[in-house]
């Protein structure tokens, strides 16, 4: 929907605070630091980027599904659901709300197992995609439960194009730009920033990479908090930082051996 | 690698015990929250729908809860969820809350309970015309009754949302109480566009599936449904409003099919309008039956048609402010009909009566009993001054204090953690507040106007 942000439930109940986002992350951020906190939401968003791929969504819809997923562990403990049934759980849920065809359960499952077998064995190993629909159905309800139903999720895409034409349409400047915003999907900025800062900061950045010093003055003339902007970059730019000496091939496994983990229920 | 699960056979842990206990502790059901039983008021396509009571007394005020057909989260039912969540206007149904209901996994949607909707409020009035009593839709009710269903669709086109199964049905207005007289437009057919095709017409109620509201371009096969299809709904219901007969009523057995092309449904709305000129309607030989438009009609047999002779034969005067609003709205050629803000600047809403945000406002009588189940029965009282109860000036007050209440421990509480609250919480502040004069930009619009 391209109503008004500012009276969306995103707005209003989904722009979260820093601080809040650290006080209910205490109970991961003791088994983990801050930064294999970091990598862990980085391969799953790898994850819903690939699911997504392979089922030929949009890319506004597989933005939508790593909101969801990370608005889920905004809330939760990482230990609550297993973020590998959460993940294809979001691509399923943000495709009917966003998409026209409905991906088939078998068609759902297919493709996890294959995604995982084939892209992810580096962290899987052997193992084989352990779930199936009645798994991804029943987490369906709690994740739209502690979603409190809002669905609809703007996205930095539609601001950035809007931005790009009133620049004058510069083709390298967008693609680079777009990227920049799915990158950014893997840091907390989706929770803490409105898209249309998010798109000024991609745009921020990319000018920044591909050296166009002429468009300062573009950049001066909005009205917006230019500190807010720089919070924006900064956590981009962290991310690059932290991926230049990540090897994520290597270190995945032990993350997630160290990934806080659902208990059963107490054995009788 | 690996332990996160032991070998490859078993399935692991995939929700954390203590957290599934603890959201199932914190879930409400919604059989525990509300009375409903035996309480069904509506079967459409996609659900059944039942008034309901809180079961502990908070409140007294009525609620309509929609039960979605089938189980789990559908498409369609995403879709209405997603979008009902976001929409907050006056003039669209307000979604309070919605219930899931692991065990049987059905979908419950929590909404205001609309006492009235059109269809029952037309019908009453053609079984008074059939009986000679005439007592015509009063031309003040009609009025407001248009605009607020012009605001209301203008909310849902500008926000990008297209309704696409405009008809009086699905027309609803809001009976005792702060919001009386008010109408609430409801079932955005999210459904329509996901479940192709209909289900045969014998499964349902004659009411649910209906060509009457549907565009010219539509039965010609158009592909995309548009804001202009609208506008066209709403000038069918428009002319049923001043006339109290649907002005493009047709014979319905036969449609059981999923194809658009309906011949005898074209032929009555050339039976009104008249065939459409080239000139008027350029378009038109792109449409994709345009073929077979040519083959099975033929212009000279609606010489004499036109709408202005159809209104004049129900006493809409040609000259009148009524009838060049209603032909702006009923043109055939999409691309022509003038959108829902066009309509809202119409001289008709300037010239006196001017609309009112009680439709009922303008019958002197206005009682009715509060505990009726069914809509038919009380919108006829509603009409015929029987059972004139005195003033309810009781169920009233008892209504405002309830909205009262909800400003105290709930306010400003984020409705945070599991979906457990109801939505919108200030914002029903905000349209309760309404008649002391508070409220957003839009609701000060709306007050001017009235
Ligand atoms: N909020 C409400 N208050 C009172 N009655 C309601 C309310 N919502 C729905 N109804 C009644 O229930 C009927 C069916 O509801 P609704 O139209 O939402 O369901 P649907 O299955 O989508 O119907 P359709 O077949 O028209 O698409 C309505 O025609 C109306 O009579
Ligand atoms: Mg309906």
């Amino acid at each position: 929907m391209a109503g008004n942000f500012w009276q969306s439930s995103h707005h209003q109940q989904w722009m979260l605070d820093k601080q809040d986002l650290i006080r209910d992350r205490q109970h991961d951020l003791s088994k983990l630091t801050e930064e294999e906190y970091q990598k862990i939401f980085n391969f799953f968003a790898s994850i819903i980027q690939v699911l997504g791929e392979q089922l030929k969504l949009r890319q506004q819809v597989i933005a939508t599904a790593t909101v969801y997923f990370k608005r889920f562990y905004a809330r939760n403990s990482l230990k609550c659901i297993d973020p590998l049934l959460l993940a294809p759980t979001c691509v399923f849920l943000a495709s009917k709300v966003e998409e026209f065809g409905v991906i088939s359960n078998s068609r759902l499952i297919t493709t996890c197992q294959t995604v995982i077998k084939n892209k992810f064995s580096y962290a899987y190993g052997q193992q084989e995609f352990p779930y199936r629909t009645n798994h991804i159905l029943e987490c369906e309800f709690y994740l739209l439960e502690n979603l409190d139903c809002c669905l609809i999720v703007f996205q930095p895409y539609r601001p950035l194009l809007l931005f790009v034409q009133d620049i004058g349409q510069d083709d390298q400047l967008s693609t680079y730009a777009w990227r920049v915003v799915n990158d950014s999907l893997r840091t907390d900025v989706s929770l803490l920033y409105p898209p249309y800062q998010i798109a000024i900061g991609a745009l921020h950045i990319a000018c920044v990479m591909l050296g166009k010093e002429n468009l300062k003055p573009w950049f001066a003339e909005l009205n917006v908090d230019m500190d807010k902007i720089q919070e924006i970059v900064r956590a981009i730019i962290n991310l690059y930082e932290m991926w230049k000496n990540y090897d994520e091939k290597k270190e995945i496994q032990g993350l997630l051996a160290k990934m806080p983990k659902p208990c059963p229920a107490p054995q009788r | 690698m690996g332990d996160n699960f032991q070998n490859k056979t078993m399935a692991p842990v995939m929700m954390d015990y203590e957290f599934k206990i603890k959201t199932q502790n914190e879930r409400s059901k919604v059989e525990d929250l509300f009375d409903f039983e035996g309480c069904k008021v509506g079967r459409g396509t996609y659900g059944h729908v039942y008034k309901a009571r809180r079961k502990d007394g908070s409140d007294t005020k009525d609620y309509a809860l929609k039960q979605i057909e089938g189980t789990g989260l559908s498409m369609s039912a995403c879709r209405e969820i997603a979008l009902l969540r976001e929409l907050k206007h006056p003039n669209v149904i307000n979604l309070i809350r919605v219930f899931l209901s692991h065990t049987d996994r059905k979908v419950w949607l929590l909404f205001d309970y609309a006492e009235h909707d059109l269809w029952h409020i037309i019908k009453f009035h053609r079984a008074a015309k059939a009986n000679k009593k005439s007592v015509m839709v009063p031309k003040g009710m009609v009025k407001s009754l248009l605009y607020q269903i012009l605001d209301g669709i203008h909310y849902l086109h500008s926000n990008w949302v297209l309704h696409r199964d405009l008809k009086p049905a699905n027309i609803l207005v809001m009976g005792e109480g702060p919001e009386r007289g008010r109408v609430k437009i409801a079932d955005m057919g999210f459904a329509r566009l996901f479940n192709a095709p209909l289900k045969p017409l014998a499964d349902l109620d004659p009411v649910v599936v209906t060509f009457w509201y549907r565009a010219p371009e539509l039965l010609l096969g158009a592909r995309h449904y548009t804001k202009a299809i609208d506008i066209w709904a709403i000038g069918c219901i428009f002319a049923e409003l001043l006339t109290s007969e649907p002005i493009f009523h047709c014979r319905q057995e036969d449609i059981k099919t999923s194809n658009p092309y309906h011949h005898d449904q074209l032929d009555r709305i050339f039976n009104v309008m008249g065939f459409p000129l080239e000139k008027d309607w350029e378009d038109i030989r792109k449409m994709p039956e345009h073929a077979t438009l040519v083959k099975d009609f033929k212009r000279s047999n609606y010489q004499n048609c036109s709408l202005s002779k159809y209104m004049d034969r129900h006493k809409i005067k040609p000259d009148s402010k009524a009838f060049s609003l209603l032909q702006r709205l009923l043109l055939m050629d999409p691309n022509r009909r003038i959108t829902s803000e066009q309509a809202m600047q119409d001289p008709y809403f300037s010239e006196d009566p001017l609309p009112t945000q009680d439709v009922f406002a303008w019958l002197s009588y206005s009682q009715q009993q509060p505990n009726e189940r069914r809509p038919n029965e009380q919108t006829m009282r509603l009409m015929t001054q029987q059972n004139q109860v005195q003033a309810n000036s009781h169920d009233h007050a008892a209504n405002n204090a309830k909205r009262m209440r909800m400003s105290g421990p709930n306010q400003g509480n984020n409705n945070q953690g599991g979906g457990q609250q109801e939505f919108h919480q200030q914002q029903q502040m905000m349209y309760g507040g309404q008649q002391q004069g508070g409220g957003s930009q839009q609701q000060g619009n709306f007050q001017q106007r009235f």
